[in-house]
C-alpha cells in the first residue's frame, strides 16, 4: 500500500509538476509540489470520514486511477421541490487544496436557479467564501441545501428564479427534467 | 517348306506358303483337340489317361504349326467354362441352401455352428477335389506341349498361375454375400472349441505349478498326463481340420477372406477373455493372465496353424501366403523363419489389441477404480502399462472428466468426499502419468469446483492435519494424516533421488534427515528390517521434539549427519540403513508429453506434489495457514493439559511444505502453550510456598492445584471471542491472587483473564446422586447460582451472571438437557423461572455419570472463525464500496478491488480479490448489493 501511494504521488507529481515549467500562467513555487503527498493524504482522510459519516443523500467517491478527480451524488431533501431526485456531480480537486476551493460541477442537468445549463454552480463557498476548514462532506451538504433554498437575487438561471415562487410548477418542471433525465443516469 | 513356315510364324506370308494338306491337318488336329479337351474337362481321372497320347499328338501337331497359344487359351477357356458353369454354382449352393439356416437371430448357436462346419468341409473338399483334377488335366496339357517342343521351363508356372487367377476370380465375381460371415461362424466356433480344450490345459498346467505338495502334485502329474495325451490328439485334430478348411480357401483364393475371419474370430474371444478376466475386480492385476493366456491359447493356434500350413505348401505363391501383417515386406519373403516371424507379428498384434481393450475397460471404470484406489493399486498398474503401449493418454482425460462432472462435481456429494477422490486421483495418477500432465487437465474442473465450495478450506485443512480426516481405507494409515501421508511418499521418493540431489543447505539436510528418521521408525516394525536406529533419536516415541529445546538439540545432532551425506561414501550407507523402504525402481528420463508446456517442465515438476495441487485448489496457502492457525486456537483453548505433542508434529510438518515463516504465529501459539505450563508450575509453586510459609489467613479451600492458566500473546492468536461473564467470587479471587503472581514473577507483564474461555471441571453433588461434568465457565458459573438459591428468575440470573438473556436461555439449555435444572413459566409472562432439580424422582440415574461436554458446539467456539474473522475485516471496507456503487452505477470485480488498494488506506486494504470476491457474494446474499453481467450494483 505504502508503494501504492507513493507510485500514485509520483504520478499526479508529474501530471501536476508538467504544468508550472511549461505554462507560465500559473507559477507554482516549488514547495507545492513536494505537498502533493499531503494533499493526497488530506484527500483520503476526507473520503475515509465521509465513507464513515453516514450522511444519506450525499456520497462521493474518486475516480478509479486519480484521486483528484472525484464524482459525487446528491439526493434532493425532503420537503423540498427536489425530493425524490439525483444529481451526479463532479469534483476536481487543484494541487493546492485545500488552499483552494474544488471545481465543482453538476453533471446532470439541474434546473436550478443557481446552477446554469452547463452545470456550473453559483456557491459562496466555492468560490470567495471558501476556506480550508471545509472538505467534500461540507461542501456536498452546502450544494445539497442550496437546492432546498436558492439565491434567487444573483440567478444564474433566471427561468428556474422566475418560476421559484411558484413551487406547485416548479416541481413538476423538476419532476419532468429527472425523469427526461433518468435514462440517461 | 514347313520349315520355313515354322520359322516365321508371325509373318503373315506364311498363310501364302500354307498347303491344303496342312490346312486340312490343322483343321482335323484342332477338332480333335477340342473334342477331347472337352471330354476329359468334363470327364473323370480314367478318361484322362486313356485320351493321353492322342490328345499329345493333336497338341503337339498344332504346335508344329505354331499355334501354341491357341491350344493354351482353348484349353484355359474350357476349364473356366466348367467351373462358371459347374463347379463354382455347384460350391455356392452348398451355402444359398443354407442361407436361411445362417441366421443371425437363430437360438441353438451350437446346432448352427455344427452344420455351418459340416456344409463347409464338405463344400471346400469337393471344390478342391475338382481343382485338383482340373490342375491333372492342365498338368497334361503341360506334359504335351514340354515333350512337342523346347518350351522355356517356366510354362509350367505361367498356366498353373493364370489358372489360378481363373479360380480366384470365378468364385469371386459368383461370390454370395453370406460367405464371409460364414466363414466368420465357423472360425468362431472351432477357435471357441479348441480354446476350451486349451484354456483347460493352461489352467491345469498353472495349478500344478502352483502345488508344492509331493503327492498332489504326482496325483495331478498323472491325472493331467493321462488327460493331456488325449486333448492333445484332440487339439491336434481340430487345428488339423482347421488347417485343412484354410488351406483348401487358400486354394481357391480366400486368402485374405481366411485371414480376415479367423483374425476377427481370434480377436473376438481374445475380447471375451480379457472382459472375462478383467471384469470389475480391480485389486488384482490382470495383465499378466492376459498374457498368459494370449501365449497359451491363440499363439498355439496360430503357431500350430501356420506350422500346418507351411508343411502342406503345395501350389502356394508368395501372394497367397500373406503374413499378418502385409505391409511388411519382409514378411513375403519365403524361408524357414517366417512361421516364427509370423507367429512374433501376431503376438504383438494381439497384445495391443488386449492392451486397448483392457485400457478402454479400465477408462470406463477409471471413477471406480479410484474411489478405491489404494486397493485398486493393481489395475491402475495395468492401465499403466496399457497406456504405455497405446498412448492413447488422451482418451483417458476425456472420459475421465466426463464420469467426474457427471458423478463427482454435483450438489449432492460431500466436499470431503470430492477431496477424497482428489487425492485418490493425484495418487493414482501419479503412477500412471509422473509427470503430472494429465493430471492437470483431470484435476482443474475439481479445483474449480472447490473453489466454489465455502467449506472447502475447513475441509482440506481437517484432511491434512486431522488423522481421522485422512483417508483411512490404506492398509497401516489409520488415524494418519493426510500430512503424514505425503511425507511418508516424499521421503520414499527422496530415497530413490539420493544420488543426485546432494544439498547442503542445512535446513533442507535437516528435513531429509528428519525423513529418514520417520522412515526408519516407520519401517522399524518390518519383519527382516535390520536397523538399529541412532540412540539419539531412537528414543522418541513420535519422532519429534517434544519442546522447543529438544528440537534445538536433535537439529544440531542429526545435521551433522546430514551433512556427511555430501561425502560420497555415506551415500550407500544410508541406503542400506533402511532396507524396509519401499525400493523404488530409479525411473528413467521421461520426457513430458507432447501436450506438455515446456514451460512447465522444471525439475520439480517431475515429482507430483499431491500438497502442492491440494493448496493449489484454494490458490494460496496463506488462506489455509490462515483456517488452520483458527482450528489451532480452538483446540489449544480447549486443552486441560498442555500436551501438545501431536500438534507440534503437525506444525513441523507444516513448516516443512509452507515454510518456517507462515507457520510463525502458529509456532507462537504453541510456545504460548509450552510457556504456559511453565509459567503455570512456577506460579502455583511459588503461591503455595507463600500461603504455607507465610499468612495462614489465605483460604485453604480454594487451593490453587485446581486451576490452570493458559497464557497467550494475543497478538498472535486470531480473535478470540469475548462475552463478559461474572464467575463465582472465589474462583475470582483465585485468578486475581494468580495474576498478582504471575505480575510478580513477569513484571511487567499482566495477565488479563478471557474468563468465557476455558473448561471447568464439576462435581454436582445431590442427595442422592453424584454427577461430574466438563463445561464452559459460562455453564459452570449458571449452576454455581444455583448452589445458594434454588430458584431464580431468567432476568436475575442473567443479571447476576453478567450475560444477555437470550445467551442465558441457550447456555442454561445444556443443564435443563441434564434433567438438573428445571424451566417453568413464573408470574411475569416475559420470564421464566429455573428450578433446581433435587433428585431424580425416577431413581434410574443414580451412578456417577461422566459427561463430556457436546453441546452445539459452533455456538459456543471460542475463536471467531476465519469467515468470521474476514466479515468483520470487511464491514469497513462495505461503506467504501457502497460509496463507489453509488457514484459510478456499476463496477465489475477487480474494479473495485483496485479502488479500495487505491483509496482505502486507514485500515489498510490486503485481502486478496476472492477474499473480496467472497464479501461481496455476501453482500448479494444480503440483498445489499445486485450482480449483474459480472458488475455489482447497489441494490435499490
Amino acid at each position: 500500500m505504502a508503494t501504492m501511494n507513493n507510485q500514485d504521488s509520483n504520478n499526479s507529481n508529474n501530471r501536476t509538476a508538467a504544468p508550472p515549467t511549461n505554462a507560465s500562467k500559473q507559477p507554482l513555487p516549488t514547495p507545492k509540489a513536494v505537498d502533493t503527498q499531503s494533499v493526497l493524504k488530506r484527500l483520503q482522510s476526507e473520503l475515509m470520514a465521509l465513507m464513515m459519516s453516514g450522511d444519506s443523500g450525499i456520497s462521493a467517491f474518486p475516480e478509479e486511477d486519480n484521486i483528484f478527480c472525484w464524482k459525487g451524488t446528491i439526493s434532493g431533501s425532503k420537503d423540498t421541490v427536489f425530493e425524490g431526485t439525483e444529481y451526479k456531480l463532479s469534483l476536481s480537486f487543484p494541487n493546492d487544496y485545500p488552499f483552494k476551493p474544488p471545481k465543482v460541477k453538476f453533471e446532470t442537468g439541474c434546473f436550478h436557479p443557481n446552477v446554469d445549463l452547463v452545470g456550473n454552480i453559483c456557491l459562496d463557498i466555492l468560490q470567495d467564501k471558501w476556506s480550508s476548514a471545509y472538505d467534500v462532506r461540507t461542501i456536498l451538504i452546502s450544494i445539497q441545501s442550496l437546492l432546498g433554498e436558492p439565491n434567487t437575487s444573483s440567478p444564474l438561471n433566471t427561468q428556474a428564479a422566475a418560476l421559484w415562487s411558484n413551487q406547485e410548477e416548479y416541481r413538476k418542471v423538476v419532476v419532468e427534467k429527472h425523469l427526461y433525465k433518468k435514462p440517461n443516469h | 517348306m514347313t520349315a520355313d513356315a515354322l520359322s516365321s510364324v508371325c509373318n503373315l506370308g506364311v498363310l501364302d506358303s500354307l498347303s491344303e494338306a496342312s490346312i486340312s491337318e490343322i483343321l482335323e488336329s484342332w477338332n480333335s483337340f477340342c473334342i477331347i479337351t472337352e471330354t476329359i474337362v468334363k470327364g473323370d481321372d480314367t478318361d484322362l489317361s486313356s485320351y493321353y497320347s492322342k490328345f499329345q499328338s493333336h497338341v503337339s501337331s498344332l504346335c508344329k504349326y505354331g499355334l501354341r497359344d491357341l491350344v493354351e487359351e482353348h484349353f484355359l477357356l474350357s476349364l473356366q467354362e466348367t467351373l462358371e458353369k459347374h463347379s463354382a454354382p455347384k460350391f455356392w449352393k452348398n451355402f444359398d441352401a443354407n442361407s436361411n439356416g445362417i441366421d443371425l437371430e437363430t437360438n441353438d448357436k451350437d446346432m448352427q455352428e455344427d452344420v455351418v462346419e459340416l456344409l463347409l468341409c464338405k463344400a471346400l473338399e469337393e471344390i478342391s477335389l475338382e481343382k485338383q483334377y482340373q490342375e491333372k488335366c492342365l498338368l497334361m496339357l503341360v506334359n504335351s506341349l514340354q515333350i512337342c517342343q523346347d518350351y522355356p521351363s517356366d510354362v509350367e508356372n505361367v498356366l498353373f498361375s493364370k489358372y489360378q487367377l481363373i479360380v480366384s476370380s470365378v468364385l469371386m465375381t459368383t461370390l454370395p454375400r453370406q460367405f464371409p460371415e460364414v466363414l466368420h461362424w465357423y472360425f468362431k466356433g472351432r477357435l471357441e472349441e479348441l480354446s476350451t480344450i486349451m484354456a483347460g490345459d493352461y489352467e491345469e498346467n498353472n495349478e500344478s505349478q502352483d502345488k508344492n505338495d509331493m503327492e498332489n502334485n504326482r496325483y495331478g502329474k498323472m491325472d493331467i498326463d493321462g488327460s493331456f495325451d488325449q486333448k492333445k490328439k484332440l487339439e491336434d485334430k481340430l487345428v488339423r481340420n482347421i488347417g485343412m478348411v484354410v488351406h483348401n480357401l487358400r486354394n481357391l483364393g480366400f486368402t485374405s477372406m481366411t485371414e480376415d475371419a479367423y483374425a476377427s474370430a481370434i480377436f473376438l474371444l481374445l475380447k471375451a477373455k480379457v472382459y472375462d478376466l478383467a471384469g470389475d475386480d480391480y485389486r488384482s492385476t490382470v495383465l499378466e493372465s492376459i498374457k498368459g493366456w494370449i501365449q497359451a491359447v491363440p499363439l498355439q493356434f496360430l503357431h500350430a496353424l501356420l506350422d500346418y500350413l507351411g508343411d502342406s505348401k503345395i501350389y502356394l505363391s508368395p501372394s497367397s501366403t500373406k503374413s499378418p501383417l502385409a505391409s511388411n515386406p519382409s514378411s513375403c519373403y519365403p524361408g524357414t523363419s517366417k512361421p516364427s516371424e509370423g507367429i512374433i507379428r501376431w503376438q504383438l498384434r494381439l497384445e495391443y489389441f488386449a492392451y486397448e481393450t483392457l485400457q478402454d475397460l479400465r477408462i470406463a471404470k477409471l471413477f471406480e477404480i479410484i474411489v478405491d484406489y489404494p486397493d485398486s493399486a493393481p489395475a491402475i498398474e495395468d492401465l499403466k502399462q496399457c497406456l504405455e503401449y497405446t498412448g492413447q493418454h488422451s482418451k483417458l482425460v476425456d472420459s475421465f472428466i466426463s464420469a467426474l462432472r457427471y458423478r463427482l462435481l454435483t450438489a449432492g456429494a460431500s466436499t470431503n468426499d470430492i477431496l477424497h477422490q482428489y487425492v485418490s486421483t493425484i495418487k493414482a495418477l501419479r503412477t500412471i502419468d509422473p509427470a503430472g500432465v494429465f493430471l492437470e487437465a483431470v484435476g482443474e474442473p475439481i479445483r474449480e469446483y472447490l473453489r466454489g465450495r465455502k467449506d472447502t478450506i475447513k475441509c482440506i485443512v481437517t484432511m491434512l492435519t486431522d488423522g481421522s480426516g485422512g483417508n483411512n481405507n490404506g492398509p497401516g494409515n489409520n488415524g494418519d494424516s493426510l500430512l503424514e501421508e505425503i511425507n511418508r511418499d516424499e521421503e520414499n521418493q527422496e530415497n530413490t533421488g539420493l544420488d543426485d540431489d546432494i544439498n547442503t543447505d542445512d535446513k533442507q539436510a535437516w528435513i531429509d534427515v528428519q525423513r529418514y528418521v520417520y522412515a526408519i521408525e516407520e519401517n522399524n516394525n518390518i519383519p527382516g528390517a535390520r536397523i538399529k536406529i541412532l540412540p539419539a533419536l531412537g528414543n522418541q516415541t513420535q519422532g519429534l521434539p517434544r519442546g522447543r529445546e529438544d528440537s534445538r538439540f536433535h537439529k544440531n545432532s542429526v545435521v551433522k549427519r546430514a551433512q556427511a551425506r555430501a561425502v560420497p561414501g555415506w551415500v550407500t550407507p544410508w541406503e542400506v540403513l533402511v532396507p524396509g523402504c519401499q525400493k523404488q525402481t530409479i525411473s528413467c528420463w521421461e520426457p513430458d508429453p507432447v501436450e506438455a508446456d515446456p514451460q512447465k517442465g522444471s525439475r520439480y515438476r517431475r515429482k507430483v506434489d499431491v500438497l502442492g495441487m491440494i493448496v493449489g485448489i484454494i490458490g494460496s496457502k496463506d488462506q489455509l495457514v490462515n483456517e488452520y492457525r483458527v482450528m489451532l486456537a480452538e483446540k489449544l483453548l480447549n486443552k486441560t493439559d498442555y500436551d501438545i505433542d501431536t500438534e507440534i508434529r503437525t506444525l513441523e510438518l507444516l513448516k516443512i511444505h509452507f515454510g518456517e515463516n507462515s507457520m510463525q504465529k502458529c509456532e507462537i501459539m504453541l510456545n504460548d502453550l509450552i510457556g504456559s505450563k511453565r509459567i503455570n508450575t512456577n506460579v502455583k509453586a511459588t503461591i503455595n510456598q507463600l500461603s504455607k510459609t507465610g499468612a495462614e489467613s489465605r483460604e485453604h479451600e480454594t487451593p490453587f492445584d485446581i486451576i490452570n492458566a493458559t497464557i497467550i500473546s494475543s497478538n498472535f492468536w486470531p480473535p478470540i471471542q469475548d462475552e463478559d461473564v461474572n464467575i463465582p467470587e472465589p474462583m475470582d479471587k483465585l485468578l486475581n491472587d494468580y495474576a498478582k503472581r504471575f505480575h510478580e514473577i513477569k513484571t511487567p507483564r499482566k495477565l488479563l483473564w478471557k474468563k468465557n474461555l476455558g473448561t471447568v471441571k464439576l462435581e454436582l453433588e445431590f442427595e442422592d446422586r453424584t454427577l461430574q461434568f466438563t463445561v464452559t465457565p459460562v455453564h459452570a458459573s449458571i449452576i454455581m447460582k444455583f448452589q445458594d438459591q434454588t430458584s431464580w428468575s431468567c432476568k436475575n440470573l442473567a443479571d447476576a451472571i453478567g450475560v444477555p438473556v437470550d445467551t442465558l436461555q441457550r447456555r442454561i439449555n445444556f443443564w435443563i438437557s441434564k434433567g438438573i435444572v428445571s424451566e417453568s413459566s413464573s408470574n411475569d409472562p416475559n420470564d421464566h423461572l429455573y428450578t433446581l432439580v433435587d433428585s431424580i424422582s425416577d431413581g434410574g440415574k443414580t451412578v456417577i455419570s461422566n459427561e463430556e461436554l457436546v453441546a452445539d458446539d459452533d455456538s459456543e467456539r471460542s475463536v471467531a472463525s476465519v469467515e468470521d474473522q474476514l466479515r468483520k475485516e470487511m464491514t469497513v471496507y462495505e461503506k467504501f464500496i457502497t460509496g463507489m456503487l453509488k457514484n459510478f452505477g456499476s463496477m465489475a470485480l477487480d474494479r473495485i478491488h483496485n479502488s479500495l488498494k487505491m483509496f482505502c488506506s486507514d485500515p489498510t486494504y490486503d485481502k486478496s480479490l476472492q477474499q473480496l470476491q467472497c464479501f461481496l457474494s455476501w453482500l448479494v446474499a444480503e440483498e445489499k448489493l445486485e450482480i449483474r453481467d459480472d458488475t455489482y450494483f447497489l441494490k435499490k
